[in-house]
C-alpha cells in the first residue's frame, strides 16, 4: 500500500505552471512505453539453469516497519538516509540468503525525498547478485504539495541475473473514484514486463502493484489488465513467471473485512446505521476478482493450500502490527512452480512478506 | 510649462539615476517609495540612504542600504539585511491548518520537524557604473549567516529543505550557516519608454547537499514615468538540489509603483 491522501486544488495548476521546467511538473506516462533500464556496477556471468527460483517481494521503499505516515497509522513523512540504507542492508541480507535469479520487487523509490534520494533499484542490484534490472515508476512528480512530501519516484523492479531486455512499462488506469487534479498528482500504476535472456530459454518477467485504496472498480480494471498482458505473452507461445503486490485477498480467504483491524487512533468505521469501511481494508464486494488469474495460470501458493494453511502465507499486516492477517503477494505462471513459499520470516523487514517458488524452465 | 517640469524632473532623476533599480548601488532619493508585486518596499531616506521591507508578513526582513566613497567610475553602496524566517517555514508545514494525513495541502515542509527560532543576516557591497550608450552595469557580492536562537536546538533538520527552484538557495543558509552570494545585472535604454534587463544570481552554499544555485533572468522594462513601469521576461533557475542538479525556466512578470 502506498500513500492514499493528496491533494486537491486549483491553484496547483498555477504552482505546476510556475515551477515548470524541461521535464513535466508529474510524469503522466504513455500507454506503453520503455521501462527504464538498470545494470550491477559489477556483472557476473550466469549459465542456464534447469529450474529456476522466482520471488516478489512488496519492499515498502526500503523503510522496513517505521511508522510512515502514508500506509498505516504512523507520523514520519522524510526518513533519514541511515534509516533506510540500514533497511535496505536488511532487505539486501534476505535476498542474498534466499537468492532467487528473478526477484520482482514493488514500491522501490529511486529519486524520493522521503528516503533521501537514494536511488535503490541501483543500490540493490550493487548489493545482491543480480546483473540487471528493469524499473518502472508509478508516481514521478518534481514536488507532491502535501504533507511535505516533496519529489517523489517510486515504482516497480524487475531484478535478474540474466540480461533483460524488451521492457515496457503499461499504464494501468487510473483510479476512477477521484477528482481530475488529485488524479492528476496521484499514483499511476502500471504493469511491468520484461523478457529475460537466460541462454537458450528466453521468457519473460511479469510484475505489477494493484491498486490499494480505490472504492470503485479500478482494482477490477488493473486485475484485468494484468491478466490480459499475462493472455498476451501466453498467445504468443511463450512462458512467463509473473507476480506482485495485487492488493487482494484470495478468493476462499476466511475474513473480508479489515476496518477495525487497520483502524488509526481518531478513526471510527462501522458504526450503528452508518455504512463506512476504510478504504482499502473492506475486500467483500472484490472477493472474487482474482479467480480468473486462479482458474487461468498457476498460483505459487494454490488455493487449496492456501485454504488449509491460510494464516502460514498471510503476506501483510498494516504498519507496526506484526501480526500478519491477509494475503496480498502472488506468483504466477503458465506453466508449473513447486517449492511455494511465504517467508513469514521476514516480517520486520517491511509490511509486506515475500513470496517465492521454483520454475522449472521449458 | 507643466510639461517641461515634468521633462525635466524625469532628466534629472530619471531612470539613469536607477530610481528603479533596487539592486544597483544607487540610492533611493529622500522620500521618494517603491513597491512592485514581486519586489520589496523601498522608501529613501536622508543621507544618501534607504531601507526596504519584505511584503510578506510571515518572513519579516528589513534591510538598509547606504551609499559609499565613489571610485573611479563607480558608485559603491553596502546593505545590510535582517530577515526572521521562523513563521513562514512553520506556515509552510501547514499553510491549511491541517494534520498529517488530512491530507496536509500545500505543506512544503513536513511538519514532522521543529523549526527554531532564526535569523539571518546579510551583508552586500554593491558597484554600479554608468557604460557608454545609455547602459549601467551593477556588481554586487555579498555573505549570508543565520543564528538559530531556540535553546536546546543546535541545528535546522536538513531533511526540511525545500528542493525546488528560488526556495532551495534562499533557505540554504538556514541549514547551513552561511552562503556566499554575487551577482550582475546590466540595464540598456532602447527608447523613452523602453529597455532590457538582464542579470545574473549565483548563490554557493558550502556544506550543502546543493553546493550552488544559479539564476538568470532577461527582462523587457517597459517605464511609463516614476510612478508606474511593468517587467516582462523570463527567469531560469540552474542548480545542484539534494537528488540532483535540475534546470527550470519561467515566465517573469513584475508591476512597480513608486511616488
Amino acid at each position: 500500500m502506498i500513500t492514499k491522501h493528496l491533494i486537491g486544488n486549483k491553484s496547483l495548476i498555477f504552482f505546476g505552471l510556475l515551477i515548470s521546467s524541461c521535464d513535466p511538473l508529474v510524469n503522466e506516462f504513455n500507454d506503453i512505453e520503455e521501462a527504464i533500464m538498470y545494470r550491477a556496477n559489477n556483472v557476473t556471468e550466469f549459465s542456464a539453469q534447469d529450474t529456476i527460483k522466482v520471488m516478489t517481494w512488496n519492499i515498502r521503499f526500503g523503510v522496513a516497519r517505521l511508522r510512515f505516515f502514508g500506509d498505516g497509522c504512523g507520523d514520519r513523512v522524510i526518513l533519514k538516509k541511515n534509516e533506510v540504507y540500514e533497511a535496505l542492508e536488511d532487505l539486501a541480507e534476505k535476498i542474498k540468503m534466499e537468492d532467487p535469479d528473478i526477484l520482482l520487487l514493488q514500491e522501490v523509490d529511486v529519486q524520493s525525498k522521503k528516503t533521501g534520494y537514494i536511488d535503490q533499484a541501483q543500490w540493490l542490484l550493487d548489493h545482491t547478485d543480480f546483473n540487471y534490472g528493469a524499473y518502472a515508476s508509478m508516481w514521478e512528480s518534481q514536488i507532491i504539495l502535501a504533507d511535505g512530501l516533496g519529489r517523489v519516484n517510486t515504482g516497480n523492479l524487475i531484478l535478474s541475473k540474466w540480461e533483460l531486455d524488451n521492457a515496457e512499462r503499461y499504464q494501468l488506469p487510473l483510479r476512477g473514484d477521484q477528482d481530475a487534479l488529485t488524479k492528476y498528482f496521484y499514483l499511476r500504476r502500471n504493469v511491468l514486463k520484461a523478457r529475460v535472456n537466460m541462454p537458450g530459454h528466453p521468457f519473460y518477467a511479469v510484475n505489477t502493484h494493484a491498486t490499494a485504496f480505490a472504492t470503485d472498480d479500478t482494482k477490477r480494471k488493473h486485475l484485468d489488465k494484468f491478466k490480459s498482458i499475462l493472455d498476451g505473452i501466453v498467445a504468443e507461445g511463450n512462458f512467463f513467471v509473473a507476480g506482485g503486490d495485487l492488493n487482494e485477498i484470495p478468493p476462499n480467504a476466511s475474513k473480508m473485512d479489515y476496518c477495525l483491524d487497520d483502524q488509526c487512533e481518531g478513526e471510527s468505521f462501522h458504526e450503528p446505521g452508518v455504512y463506512n469501511h476504510k478504504e482499502g481494508s473492506y475486500f467483500a464486494p472484490e472477493i472474487t476478482w482474482l479467480e480468473a488469474l486462479y482458474k487461468s495460470y498457476k498460483s505459487a501458493i494454490p488455493l487449496d493450500i492456501y485454504g488449509v494453511y491460510e494464516t502460514k502465507h498471510f503476506t501483510h499486516s498494516v504498519d507496526i502490527n506484526l501480526t500478519l492477517d491477509r494475503k496480498l503477494d502472488y506468483l504466477w505462471t503458465n506453466t508449473e512452480w513447486f517449492n511455494g513459499r511465504t517467508h513469514q520470516e521476514a516480517i520486520k523487514l517491511s509490511d509486506h512478506i515475500p513470496v517465492s517458488a521454483k520454475w522449472v524452465v521449458r | 510649462m507643466k510639461k517641461i517640469v515634468k521633462i525635466i524632473l524625469l532628466l534629472s532623476c530619471g531612470w539613469l539615476n536607477a530610481q528603479w533599480e533596487g539592486e544597483s548601488a544607487t540610492i533611493l532619493s529622500h522620500g521618494r517609495h517603491e513597491i512592485g508585486l514581486f519586489s520589496p518596499f523601498r522608501m529613501g531616506l536622508r543621507n544618501g540612504s534607504e531601507i526596504s521591507v519584505n511584503k510578506f508578513l510571515l518572513m519579516p526582513s528589513i534591510s538598509y542600504k547606504s551609499e559609499m566613497s565613489q571610485s573611479h567610475t563607480w558608485r559603491k553602496a553596502y546593505r545590510l539585511q535582517l530577515t526572521y524566517p521562523t513563521l513562514a517555514m512553520r506556515w509552510l508545514q501547514s499553510p491549511l491548518g491541517m494534520k498529517l494525513g488530512e491530507p496536509d495541502k500545500f505543506a512544503l515542509i513536513s511538519p514532522e520537524f521543529t523549526i527554531p527560532q532564526m535569523l539571518s543576516f546579510y551583508g552586500e557591497i554593491i558597484g554600479t557604473k554608468n557604460l557608454p550608450g545609455n547602459s549601467i552595469i551593477t556588481l554586487y557580492g555579498g555573505i549570508s549567516f543565520a543564528s538559530i536562537l531556540s535553546l536546546g536546538v543546535k541545528k535546522l533538520d536538513n531533511r526540511a529543505t525545500i528542493d525546488l527552484p528560488g526556495f532551495y538557495p534562499r533557505l540554504s543558509v538556514y541549514y547551513n550557516g552561511v552562503v556566499f552570494k554575487t551577482g550582475s545585472n546590466y540595464l540598456h535604454k532602447l527608447s523613452k519608454y523602453w529597455s532590457y534587463l538582464i542579470d545574473y544570481d549565483m548563490f554557493i552554499m558550502p556544506s550543502s547537499n546543493g553546493r550552488y544555485a544559479f539564476e538568470h533572468k532577461g527582462l523587457i522594462v517597459w517605464t511609463k514615468n516614476e510612478k508606474f513601469r511593468s517587467l516582462f521576461g523570463y527567469k531560469l533557475f540552474a542548480g545542484e538540489y539534494p537528488f540532483g542538479s535540475q534546470a527550470h525556466l519561467i515566465p517573469m512578470l513584475d508591476l512597480q509603483f513608486g511616488w
